[in-house]
């Protein structure tokens, strides 16, 4: 793999995050990271939506007519997320039930139309097909690690296992309880507020003046 | 060629409609059989639930499923029934023909399967009831689309537990179970409303009294025999002590 690709690839984990650079896909980032499993499935669906719709268009551009560009666009990527909900309803039901939704709303995530638009459209496949894998999990690395810590401080569990109690220790006979504010969805905003944070204090370049 | 002509424009759009069309109608066909597996599952996982089941019970063991029309109770496999109910419109229509569904579980009691309105949407669920034909022994309830942290409170084990215990007959008469504004104040019939819920409230107010209310014939026919009078008094003992113990909770 050429460095160009693997910029690609890696350059939206962080520099050109997609959650917390260009700010894309943050209503989804609040409604589905109560728990970690279906955040991760979320992720996993997102990634195949952006990688798969940008490829497509990337082989259709040069035949593609600029009138009706948006409407191919969200047909692709309409497609490409009723496959991944039929796909889950057939072998995760659990999970595919929690996400309800937002699975269909895939289709209106900014990312995956702002990544066919801005890089798709004007790149080969293989490069576009990288751009979209790199952008679907530098979003999934975001819905993770708030999930993380909404599962760990909201509901005191990891994937479902609880971790602040077991034979060793209980953290709750300490007097310590689960906040349920994390449970809400603008602990998700407050979280990815922190990350954003945390992410332009250690890259100086992303500091506005 | 020019790209941006109409005809090209048409067939451009008619080809890609059509490759598109038969993508989806491969996959939907092809998942078809696993998903209505899955919806299966869940309906017997419900029913369980409904009845307090331990995880991992086996449904076609314990659950016998019944038709009722006319009156008359005729046993049914279990898929069979399943396959009338497959959609909330289904079993609707079942209900406005005069065919219910009834579950039974091997101790005598039964699961009644109902239908009905929330908010946004359908709402449904199950509902079990003891050996008496009175008493609630749980019940299971979803949503399609009701707001989360309102309405959609119903699906949560929190407000299920409410009604166990309830009881749907005063004397003879049919009341059902009634979610009531402001806190339940005849704990007979009543649980607390959801606040902030107000319309899904109703909702599954009206749902059991529909539902449950069309059963009225079948419960009152059913054998409540002796036999089974002291185990029902038991469970409302337990039950009693049960709620005893939640009220000092609270209290403290």
């Amino acid at each position: 793999m050429s460095n160009k690709n693997l910029k690609y690839l890696t350059g939206p984990f962080s520099a050109n995050n997609p959650v917390i650079v260009q700010i894309l896909g943050i209503c989804s980032a609040l409604a589905v990271t109560v728990k970690l499993e279906p955040a991760i499935v979320m992720a996993l669906s997102v990634t195949a939506v952006t990688a798969f719709s940008n490829l497509v268009m990337s082989l259709l551009r040069n035949g593609l007519p600029s009138r009706i560009r948006i409407i191919v666009q969200l047909v692709v990527i309409a497609t490409l997320v009723i496959l991944v909900d039929q796909v889950l309803k057939a072998f995760v039901y659990d999970v595919s039930k929690q996400l309800s939704v937002y699975v269909g709303l895939i289709i209106t995530n900014c990312i995956v139309m702002g990544r066919v638009e801005a890089f798709a459209l004007g790149n080969g496949p293989w490069a576009s097909f990288l751009d979209g894998i790199g952008n679907g999990l530098g979003y999934g690395l975001i819905l993770v690690i708030v999930a993380f810590f909404r599962e760990l401080l909201g509901s005191g569990t990891l994937f479902g296992f609880p971790v602040l109690e077991n034979d060793w220790f209980n953290l709750y006979a300490c007097g310590y309880s689960n906040m349920g504010l994390m449970l809400f969805p603008p602990m998700a905003l407050i979280i990815v507020g922190c990350i954003i944070w945390i992410h332009r204090s250690r890259n100086k370049d992303l500091q506005e003046k | 060629m020019n790209k941006n002509s109409n005809t090209y424009i048409i067939i451009y759009s008619t080809v890609m409609v059509v490759v598109v069309a038969i993508l989806l109608a491969v996959a939907a066909l092809s998942l078809q059989d696993l998903q209505y597996k899955n919806e299966l599952n869940e309906k017997k996982t419900n029913i369980l639930q409904a009845l307090g089941a331990a995880e991992g019970a086996d449904f076609d063991q314990l659950v016998k499923a019944y038709v009722v029309e006319n009156g008359q109770q005729t046993e049914t496999p279990a898929e069979d029934v399943f396959n009338m109910m497959k959609t909330n419109k289904d079993l609707r229509d079942n209900y406005k023909a005069g065919k219910l569904f009834l579950f039974k579980d091997n101790e005598g009691r039964v699961v009644i399967p109902m239908v009905g309105m929330g908010l946004w949407g359908d709402i449904w669920g199950y509902i079990a009831l003891e050996q008496d034909m009175n008493t609630v022994a749980g019940i299971v309830m979803a949503h399609k689309g009701e707001t989360p942290g309102l309405g959609a409170e119903i699906a949560t084990p929190k407000h299920q537990d409410l009604y166990r215990g309830k009881t749907i007959f005063e004397g003879d008469e049919f009341v059902g179970v009634t979610l009531r504004k402001g806190g339940a104040q005849n704990p007979a019939h009543e649980v607390d409303a959801i606040s902030g819920g107000t319309k899904t409230s109703d909702g599954v107010s009206a749902m059991i009294k529909d539902c449950v209310g069309a059963y009225v014939s079948v419960l009152k026919a059913s054998p409540a025999t002796d036999a089974v009078e002291p185990c029902a008094e038991a469970c409302c003992a337990a039950q009693q002590t049960e709620c005893e113990t939640n009220n000092v909770e609270n209290n403290e």
